[in-house]
């Protein structure tokens, strides 16, 4: 089996800083597309997020999970970090003309990768309002108090959903590799 | 995360809403604090739930923008030569500790500089002829390598002291500026001063009182910048220092190891002799948030 990606950066080989840009580019790309307000902005986060990503490698641990979580987590601190500095300016872009995105259904994403899978099939077993909420955080990117606005939620409503949400996901997501038995990938 | 950490609500809410809407330097700090009481837990496991759910969106990749790929590639070069450079420093800076443990006292370090400089130049020329737009950078590593061979019979220039280049900085204005505060580590109480940062020539200056004097066989002093372009987690190496015993007031130079984009804050931390590439933030001895000057 071929070394992933991310331990040839860390050991120094610098055709795997290019190949990581052909492998992992278009996912970087649509998680920022997402997550910023205009192509600029999402131009400028890939850019970070690359340099993060190279700079991080050697932390990968294929045993904590798959290169396309590793690479989504650090984008995603990266967008969330940059979403927080923007939401401290005037709103350009109000929420309900967002094209907002949704859970994909359970079956369907075991070609991204498999912990992806387990989460389409973890969040499919919670109750629709904290599906609701987690869809427009994580998903989507709006705070705790858009996501009150958005959904008409008490903003506590919100956080309780939020947190119970993300620890019942993760421990579901454990019960389906425990069940399976499953090497992560 | 292990179930103790679990059982933590404010680590549960300030991990939740690191994961979901982003934290404050400031809850960053309370993070490590808390997690401090955990040493087992796995850190990363919210965050890698949340990069799960975010993968199971009904959403597709789309191919990356040819410029942006070009602009992509260009960093990752830049990035290659620095990693270099970077690994090359870090032996020169294991090798001048053993030579002046040795009681060596010429400057170890000298030679192992030229060879890294030569190095990365070299380096840099050929990445040159290949992709135009590192010129730049390229310029700029040959003025570093130029720039140390004075002529024979100049006449040896007097360093400013750095109390004298702060000075010197401050009257450019410009600068990033912000006053130390102190932390709950004891090792904070009666820290006074301020640091004083430039971006356009990546320069600084620490000003410190009531800073206690270390055993530099025992520990060092660490600077750690939090740039807002970078992970909150991973502050960028301002350098190790000593503060002598006897002094009232003392300025230091501030080493950054890489490039900082935006300064958000500073923090200094006891480390172990040499430092450290990444703290473990048990002892945040002072810390300073940026104001732009």
């Amino acid at each position: 089996m071929a070394e992933p990606v991310l331990k040839r950066i860390a050991h120094g080989d610098s055709r795997a800083v290019a190949q990581c840009i052909d492998e992992f580019g278009g996912l970087v790309w649509a998680l920022a597309r997402r997550l910023t307000r205009t192509r600029a902005d999402a131009e400028d986060a890939v850019q970070e997020i690359f340099t993060d990503i190279w700079r991080s490698a050697g932390r990968f641990d294929p045993s904590q999970g798959s290169e396309k979580v590793f690479i989504t987590t650090i984008a995603r601190r990266r967008l969330i970090d940059r979403l927080r500095r923007a939401k401290q300016e005037p709103a350009t872009e109000s929420t309900d003309v967002l094209d907002l995105v949704g859970w994909s259904d359970p079956g369907s994403r075991g070609e991204i990768c498999v912990e992806a899978e387990r989460a389409a099939q973890a969040v499919a077993q919670l109750r629709p309002d904290q599906q609701k909420v987690l869809q427009l955080g994580i998903l989507n990117g709006l705070t705790h108090s858009e996501i009150a606005a958005a959904t008409g939620m008490p903003l506590g409503t919100v956080k309780t959903n939020m947190r119970r949400g993300l620890i019942q996901v993760r421990e579901l997501m454990s019960v389906f590799v425990d069940e399976r038995g499953e090497v992560r990938s | 995360m292990n179930s103790a950490a679990l059982r933590d609500d404010r680590l549960v809410d300030l991990l939740v809403k690191q994961t979901t809407e982003g934290v404050t330097p400031e809850e960053q700090v309370e993070i490590e604090r808390l997690f401090a009481s955990y040493p087992d837990s796995d850190r990363d496991e919210m965050a890698r739930t949340a990069a799960a759910l975010a993968l199971a969106g009904n959403f597709a990749e789309e191919p990356l923008p040819q410029g942006l790929r070009d602009r992509l590639q260009t960093d990752a070069a830049r990035w290659i030569a620095m990693r270099e450079s970077k690994v090359t420093d870090l032996a020169e800076r294991r090798e001048a500790r053993a030579a002046t443990s040795a009681g060596d006292t010429r400057s170890a370090a000298t030679p192992a500089r030229w060879q890294w400089l030569a190095v990365a130049a070299c380096l840099v020329l050929a990445i040159t002829g290949w992709w135009p737009r590192l010129r730049d950078l390229a310029n700029q590593q040959q003025a570093d390598v130029r720039e140390p061979q004075p002529e024979v019979s100049a006449p040896a220039p007097v360093e400013p002291t750095p109390a004298q280049s702060r000075e010197q900085l401050l009257a450019r204005g410009r600068v990033v500026s912000a006053a130390w505060s102190n932390t709950e580590d004891p090792a904070s109480r009666g820290v006074s001063g301020d640091v004083v940062w430039d971006n356009a020539t990546q320069t600084g200056y620490m000003r410190f009182s009531g800073l206690a004097p270390n055993d530099p066989s025992q520990s060092q002093y660490q600077l750690w910048i939090f740039d807002a372009k970078q992970d909150d987690r991973y502050p960028i190496d301002g350098g190790v220092f000593d503060i002598p015993a006897g002094a009232t007031e003392v300025v230091v130079p501030i080493k950054a190891k890489i490039g900082v984009r935006e300064p958000a804050m500073f923090a200094v931390t006891i480390e172990r002799p040499g430092g450290v590439v990444v703290s473990g933030r048990e002892h945040i001895v002072t810390l300073a948030k940026a104001a732009a000057g």
